[in-house]
């Protein structure tokens, strides 16, 4: 945006005109300066007949803050560039200054869809660090409420996938599956998205009557309320006739984009760390691990309704095999484990969960490595979508089911 | 605990490894130098007996002294977690060579390491900074950058770990970004 003030008119450097007008074009494709590595200059020289087009950092389907230069031949994609970093708040910086406490709380809205898995993956390293026993009855809750969340995190999936392809409709049905559970878990814990419930050691509180009603309730409709949902969304033609072939992935090459979850096993992989490094309690109990070989959007999609399933077994595995005694291991309000390293990985609704943690020896992690699944899945999508629609851009994106608060920690 | 893990990396790696194969809880943890890190990341994800094809997590890590890459893997092998410790680069001028040639997913976390250590990985062909602007020139997670809070004037000072880190004088030395930009 250029002043309108004359040439030689004083203009105050607070203008916000002359802000706009300095020589960083944030909002230009191309950047001002030169090309900084191999990469970007590859990318920004446009080949005969490319044009570029800047999507975000507030597009309605980013799933957050996310901007994306696509680099256009027609509609046709060919090369994408992500501009991560809207959302990036130093989450790890943070937990450097803080202590072993208080990370679980800076940790946890990172994703926001299913912030019990963050909890997770830095407890469970924590516990490594102290050399801790969990009480059977917390690891049973965790895997309890964990799966649950699960749950929440691929029902909302459903409805913004189907959002991306175009259709409203879905959603709302999601929310109202995601509704209850988040409900349950606000029982359970006393929030509804940041749940901040597990401790090192054990978690916060025992499961209550409110909370068991609910789930009671919830339990005995899931399955068809479930059915139903996904008749909406498998027997719609367009969804699926649009979704099929989309964005097509093989295990090799997912392995090599170091894909995990839901996106790696719907190229065929096995992979599930549940089963791959058992942790908790899941070898007590009994669920499968689908898989799907097609590797594009639609199995992405059909994969998730499957785990969606499988984690209602485990669900009603966990309340019948529930066994008393305590939530929490007594510990001091500062801890100091011994130094040392500890690595914990865990799979979520979006797959590997991880922390690595150092210990110095003092209160403060000396360092917490917060590791996401959907910053690696956002980088996979250079390789999914080259050759495909401009508008398929959202379709994959969804398929692969980034949250931004995770990508940018 | 995998006993075996250990003495068969002891007989594959032998000197290349720095100092002993250490186990705890479900982990392996190796130290390498920097020189050794193609050889040794290649064997361990090629080699069938080895295996370690998912490259689990890449972390920095600032010790204070030096500057470290950690790798964690996962291989159907074992029954524990591998972690690769890249020791002894330097804080002036860390370098270690990429691992995109082995996964390409290595790319976006050795831009997230470069952006918030410094640490430049050879071989990587889009090392720019991620999250941080493009003409930010701190590295944030480097053991000297001080996190500014303006708590730390306020009467609780002293009083929170946060503000006990916080030196107002070295604060101000940071470059300050001109109100221009980003």
């Amino acid at each position: 945006m250029a002043t309108n003030a004359p040439h030689g008119t004083h203009v105050s450097a607070d203008d916000p005109h002359v802000l706009l007008d300095d020589d960083y074009g944030l909002y230009e494709p191309i950047p001002p300066y030169p090309p900084r590595t191999e990469r970007e200059l590859e990318f920004y020289t446009p080949g005969d007949g490319e044009l570029y087009l800047n999507m975000g950092p507030q597009h309605p389907s980013t799933h957050g803050v996310l901007r994306v230069v696509l680099k256009l031949n027609g509609e046709r994609v060919v090369d994408i560039d992500p501009v991560l970093g809207y959302l990036h708040r130093g989450v790890e910086k943070l937990c450097e200054n803080a202590d072993y406490h208080q990370t679980i709380s800076q940790v946890d809205p990172l994703e926001y869809i299913s912030s019990l898995f963050c909890e997770w993956a830095p407890v469970m390293a924590y516990e490594k660090l102290l050399d801790l026993q969990v009480p059977r009855r917390a690891e049973y809750i965790r895997v309890l409420s964990g799966e649950l969340n699960r749950i929440a995190s691929h029902a909302l999936f459903m409805g913004w996938f189907a959002l991306d392809l175009g259709g409203l409709t879905p959603i709302l049905y999601a929310f109202i599956e995601r509704d209850e559970i988040v409900e349950m878990l606000a029982a359970l814990t006393g929030q509804r998205m940041l749940f901040n419930y597990f401790r090192i050691g054990g978690v916060n509180g025992d499961l209550n009557h409110d909370f068991l009603s609910r789930l009671g309730d919830w339990m005995s409709r899931a399955a068809s309320q479930i059915e139903a949902n996904t008749a909406l969304l498998n027997e719609n033609e367009i969804l699926v006739r649009r979704a099929r072939g989309l964005g097509v992935m093989d295990g090799p090459t997912a392995l090599r984009y170091c894909m995990t979850g839901p996106n790696l096993r719907a190229t065929g992989v096995p992979y599930d760390i549940r089963r791959a490094h058992p942790y908790s309690v899941y070898p007590e109990l009994d669920f499968a691990i689908p898989t799907r070989s097609e590797g594009d959007s639609l199995a992405r999609y059909l994969l998730r309704i499957d785990e969606i399933k499988q984690s209602l077994r485990i669900i009603d595995q966990c309340l019948e095999q529930m066994p008393d005694g305590p939530v929490t291991t007594k510990l001091p309000r500062l801890l100091r484990p011994r130094p040392g390293r500890a690595w914990a990985g865990l799979e979520g609704p979006r797959g590997l969960y991880g922390a690595y943690a150092i210990s110095d020896g003092t209160d403060q992690p000396f360092r917490l490595k917060i590791h996401d699944p959907s910053f690696i899945h956002l980088q996979a999508v250079g390789a999914l979508l080259p050759g495909h629609l401009l508008a398929d851009t959202m379709a994959i994106m969804a398929s692969l089911d980034p949250v931004m608060g995770g990508v940018d920690k | 605990m995998d006993r075996a893990l250990k003495t068969r990396l002891e007989a594959r790696f032998g000197t290349v490894l720095a100092g002993e194969v250490r186990q705890r809880h479900d982990q392996t943890e190796v130290r390498i130098g920097a020189k050794d890190v193609v050889d040794v990341l290649r064997a361990l994800h090629d080699e069938p007996d080895l295996g370690f094809v998912v490259l689990a997590d890449l972390a920095g890590v600032d010790t204070g002294r030096e500057m470290q890459v950690v790798y964690h893997l996962w291989s159907s092998t074992t029954s524990d977690w591998l972690r690769v410790i890249v020791e002894g680069l330097s804080r002036d001028d860390p370098r270690v060579p990429s691992a995109t040639f082995l996964w390409q997913g290595a790319e976006w976390m050795e831009r997230e390491t470069y952006d918030m250590f410094g640490i430049v990985f050879e071989g990587n062909r889009d090392l720019r900074r991620i999250y941080m602007p493009p003409d930010y020139t701190s590295f944030p997670l480097r053991k000297d950058f001080y996190l500014p809070d303006d708590a730390a004037r306020s009467p609780g000072a002293g009083v929170r770990h946060m503000e006990r880190t916080h030196h107002p004088a070295e604060a101000s030395e940071a470059p300050l970004r001109s109100g221009t930009g980003a």
